[in-house]
């Protein structure tokens, strides 16, 4: 079985817990035996043919300009990371050259790739949604036109049974892909447009994923949470959805990681992700400044980098949190293991996360962990708070009582942490292969 | 007669490198040597070891007729000592003309006038050390950092032996209808109070190199010509003192050698000297000069020379640099308590004013220089640095 897979993140290109989601599943993937053709934003047109369990990390690389794959052959790379910038994959998707116009490109593939041009007038309209909202001069709108621009190179010269595409940026895509083949789609949700925007966000995104699950044969959902609002909010046919909850694999270390290497003396409370409204940091520092009043030697740490970032810092001084109230910045993985080994309590105030594997990260650190209700990841640990991400007092009043109470904080820590070793990526792969067996099994009835 | 009266301000911080939260507790470095080092190296090639022999021949050329002071801060020194030892002997060998006054100040440059009246005794007790060791001078002229003064501090330096001369802003809010070129008393009638010309002395600092100013380029002649104007509304024969108070890193850094500015010092005093009513003295010798009755100015609230509004919203204008400030202040007192005196001495070199005023946001749009990855481009990243040191030294009490 070979998988045509379209993404936005794998490392080490990572803006955020796509990365480590699909890293996790591509690697359990091959471990089953299942070949994956790996595509990313990347500055030249190369994909990863990906066969061998070691390859996520070795990422092998093909151009498909056959000139380049000359030359490239003749290159030797002392390191992967150079090998990396040779291929253009930096930290973030750039972009790298520009397209006048995104209708020109649609009726150019309509009429170069397409013998016969719609099936029917509903997927006709689904492509018109799709083209019409996929248009815009934000750089991120942009950078999608160009991913989707190059996917039909891939689409039409490499060989698979089947398209793999996860989040909107890579619908487009993931489209062209089975307009071009003929082979069946998945698509994977990891987050919506309502969970990122903590709101009703951008509705050229809602229509863009809204056509890539309608056209796929299968949607693929991080949790029942997820699965519940693509329902409600999308329509999408529940008989088209399965669900595959996240995973969380320690990597290699024998090391005990619940074994603290203290910063602080007192206790460390930790948020660590992007500081942007979906993940609730103005939640976190509310609590922060409820518990400083009872327990005002607390260190909170507010990890990561965003958009929220500079209000909370000014927001921190202004309600005077003095130096309890900390922001460390962009971490790189060494460092957020250093700040995950130092830290007591883990809080996930997310108003809307899809599945969340920091907290199970958190968890493997023995790092007593409170998560929003509101999360995919509540529904596969039981050894964490939940709370309702907008119940600052409960939260508050909760950790007061972990702070208080060391003996039931470090029990919380380790039954948590046994409990994250036993959710492995292998399990959820087992499943994506279940649906992968499903839609061409389906496939090939069709076109007997 | 009008004397000039010039004061320079001679001073380097030492900055903070990009302390993380994964420094705390470490027992590393605070401090960013490889920066403060290229600085320090680059002031003195550009402005101190140039205007100071510019200086020095003036002196020597104009027997003593020539006279300047300075105020050069306790973590100037330090740096000159590491960095550029010829600067120190450079200044050493200024004073030793007896031309030159030395000020007295907090070593650290730091607020603490405003915020701990011990500390604020203890820092200028440390300068005043400092400097008869260095220079074998005892100062008896006093200026707070940034020129910032009002009646109590007045009663504080009044209370430290051998102080008789403050200098500070001439600001308008203060003067009303007065003039600054006049010697004033403290409002307790205690202390004598010079007032810097901020027009004229801005002149100079700020202006000299701006084409959109309409008297640019400014010329020895044209310059000397509004000092001698000034003397024309005096009709009783008191003397007058003009006070250019200024940067000394405006010789040669904020106005570069390129614009004229070392020749322009180099043709003043003769200048100034030719016109048979004018003349050049030092602050200490303002109080017996002034032939008349002092009046005394009272300063109820704080100023500065610090921008427009010459109040301290460069330092404490926001709520970070608020909560930095005042966090800063309560953990001395327990550093203090602790008496380590390592730990003292690095918590003292937080106290100097320039890292809060890193954290100013006065003239930043919002969103404008916000770049988190490029610290010190942004008054967030100079917060949070500072707020990290501060937790580190927090970490390091117990």
């Amino acid at each position: 079985m070979k998988v045509l897979m379209f993404t936005w993140e794998f490392p080490p290109l990572i803006s955020g817990g796509l990365a480590m989601a699909c890293y996790g599943m591509v690697k359990a993937l091959l471990a089953l035996g299942i070949k994956i053709d790996l595509v990313l934003p990347t500055r030249e047109l190369v994909y990863f043919p990906l066969r061998e369990v070691s390859d996520v990390d070795t990422l092998p690389t093909v151009f498909l300009d056959p000139v380049q794959q000359k030359e490239y052959t003749r290159h030797s790379f002392q390191t992967v990371q150079e090998r990396m910038e040779y291929i253009g994959v930096t930290d973030s998707p750039e972009t790298y050259y520009q397209l006048q116009d995104m209708r020109q490109l649609f009726e150019k593939v309509h009429t170069e790739f397409h013998s016969v041009e719609y099936e029917n007038m509903d997927e006709q309209e689904l492509w018109d949604t799709m083209t019409a909202n996929l248009v815009g001069e934000e750089d991120l709108i942009q950078k999608v036109q160009e991913f989707t621009h190059r996917a039909q190179r891939f689409a039409s010269e490499l060989d698979y049974n089947l398209i793999h595409a996860h989040d909107w940026l890579t619908y487009p895509s993931g489209m062209l892909a089975r307009k071009i083949s003929g082979k069946p789609l998945v698509v994977h949700i990891h987050a919506t447009e309502f969970d990122r925007a903590g709101g009703p966000g951008d509705d050229r995104i809602h229509k863009i994923e809204h056509s890539g699950m309608m056209y796929a044969d299968r949607v693929m959902a991080v949790s029942q949470y997820t699965a519940q609002m693509i329902v409600s909010r999308y329509r999408i046919d529940t008989g088209k959805i399965r669900i595959v909850h996240n995973a969380f694999t320690v990597e290699g270390d024998e090391e005990d990681l619940s074994v603290k290497k203290r910063i602080f003396k007192d206790v460390m409370v930790l948020f660590l992700g992007r500081i942007t409204i979906q993940k609730g940091p103005d939640y976190y520092l509310d609590v922060a400044e409820r518990v400083l009043k009872t327990h005002p030697n607390t260190r909170f740490i507010m990890a990561g980098t965003g958009d929220m970032a500079r209000k909370l810092l000014r927001r921190s001084a202004q309600l005077k949190l003095k130096n309890r109230f900390l922001f460390t910045g962009f971490l790189n993985r060494k460092q957020v293991e250093q700040i995950l080994r130092a830290a007591d309590i883990y809080v996930l105030p997310s108003v809307s996360e899809p599945f969340g594997i920091s907290p199970l990260e958190a968890m493997a650190f023995g790092i007593t962990s409170i998560i929003s209700k509101q999360s995919g990841v509540s529904e596969v640990v039981n050894h964490a708070f939940k709370i309702d991400y907008w119940d600052v007092d409960l939260m508050a009043d909760t950790i007061n009582h972990l702070i208080e109470n060391p003996e039931l904080r470090h029990k919380m820590g380790v039954d948590g942490m046994k409990e994250v070793n036993l959710i492995q990526w292998s399990e959820a792969a087992e499943k994506v292969r279940k649906v992968y067996s499903e839609v061409l099994s389906a496939f090939l009835k069709s076109n007997t | 007669m009008l004397y000039v009266v010039f004061y320079f301000q001679v001073h380097q911080p030492v900055r903070l490198r990009h302390v993380g939260v994964l420094d705390v507790g470490k027992n590393s470095n605070l401090f960013d040597d490889k920066l403060n080092g290229e600085v320090m190296r680059k002031v003195a090639e550009k402005c101190y070891l140039p205007t100071n022999r510019l200086l020095l021949d003036l002196i020597k050329k104009h027997e003593g007729r020539f006279q300047v002071s300075f105020s050069i801060t306790g973590t100037a020194i330090e740096q000159f000592k590491l960095y550029s030892p010829e600067t120190l002997d450079s200044f050493k060998e200024l004073v030793d003309t007896g031309c030159v006054e030395i000020l007295g100040e907090t070593y650290y440059h730091s607020l603490a006038a405003l915020y701990d009246t011990n500390e604020f005794l203890d820092q200028v007790a440390l300068h005043r050390q400092l400097m008869k060791d260095e220079f074998g001078v005892q100062p008896c002229t006093f200026r707070n950092t940034e020129l910032i003064y009002q009646d109590r501090i007045s009663d504080l330096v009044y209370e430290i032996e051998g102080f008789t001369t403050i200098l500070t802003e001439g600001v308008d809010r203060i003067l009303q209808w007065r003039s600054p070129l006049f010697a004033y008393k403290n409002y307790a009638k205690r202390i004598n109070l010079l007032l810097k010309y901020y027009k004229l002395s801005d002149d100079i600092a700020f202006r000299f190199s701006n084409r959109d100013w309409p008297e640019y380029p400014l010329t020895v002649d044209k310059f000397v010509n509004w000092i001698d104007h000034l003397t024309l509304d005096e009709t009783q024969g008191r003397n007058l003192f003009l006070n250019l108070f200024m940067d000394y890193e405006t010789f040669g850094e904020h106005q570069w050698a390129e614009t004229g500015i070392f020749d322009f010092m180099m043709h003043f005093p003769a200048e100034v000297l030719k016109r048979e009513h004018l003349a050049f003295t030092t602050p200490s010798q303002t109080q017996s000069l002034a032939n008349y009755q002092q009046e005394s100015l009272s300063f109820p609230d704080p100023v500065s020379w610090a921008d427009e509004q010459r109040d301290l919203s460069a330092w404490v204008g926001n709520d970070m640099q608020t909560n930095a400030i005042e966090t800063y202040w309560e953990l001395l007192h327990k550093i203090k308590a602790k008496g380590d005196p390592e730990l003292l001495r690095i918590a003292r070199l937080l106290s100097t004013s320039d890292h809060f005023y890193y954290m100013c946001t006065k003239y930043f749009q919002d969103g404008d220089v916000h770049k988190y990855f490029s610290p010190y481009d942004s008054p967030d990243q100079a917060y949070i640095y500072f707020i990290n040191a501060l937790a580190d030294l927090e970490e390091r009490l117990h």
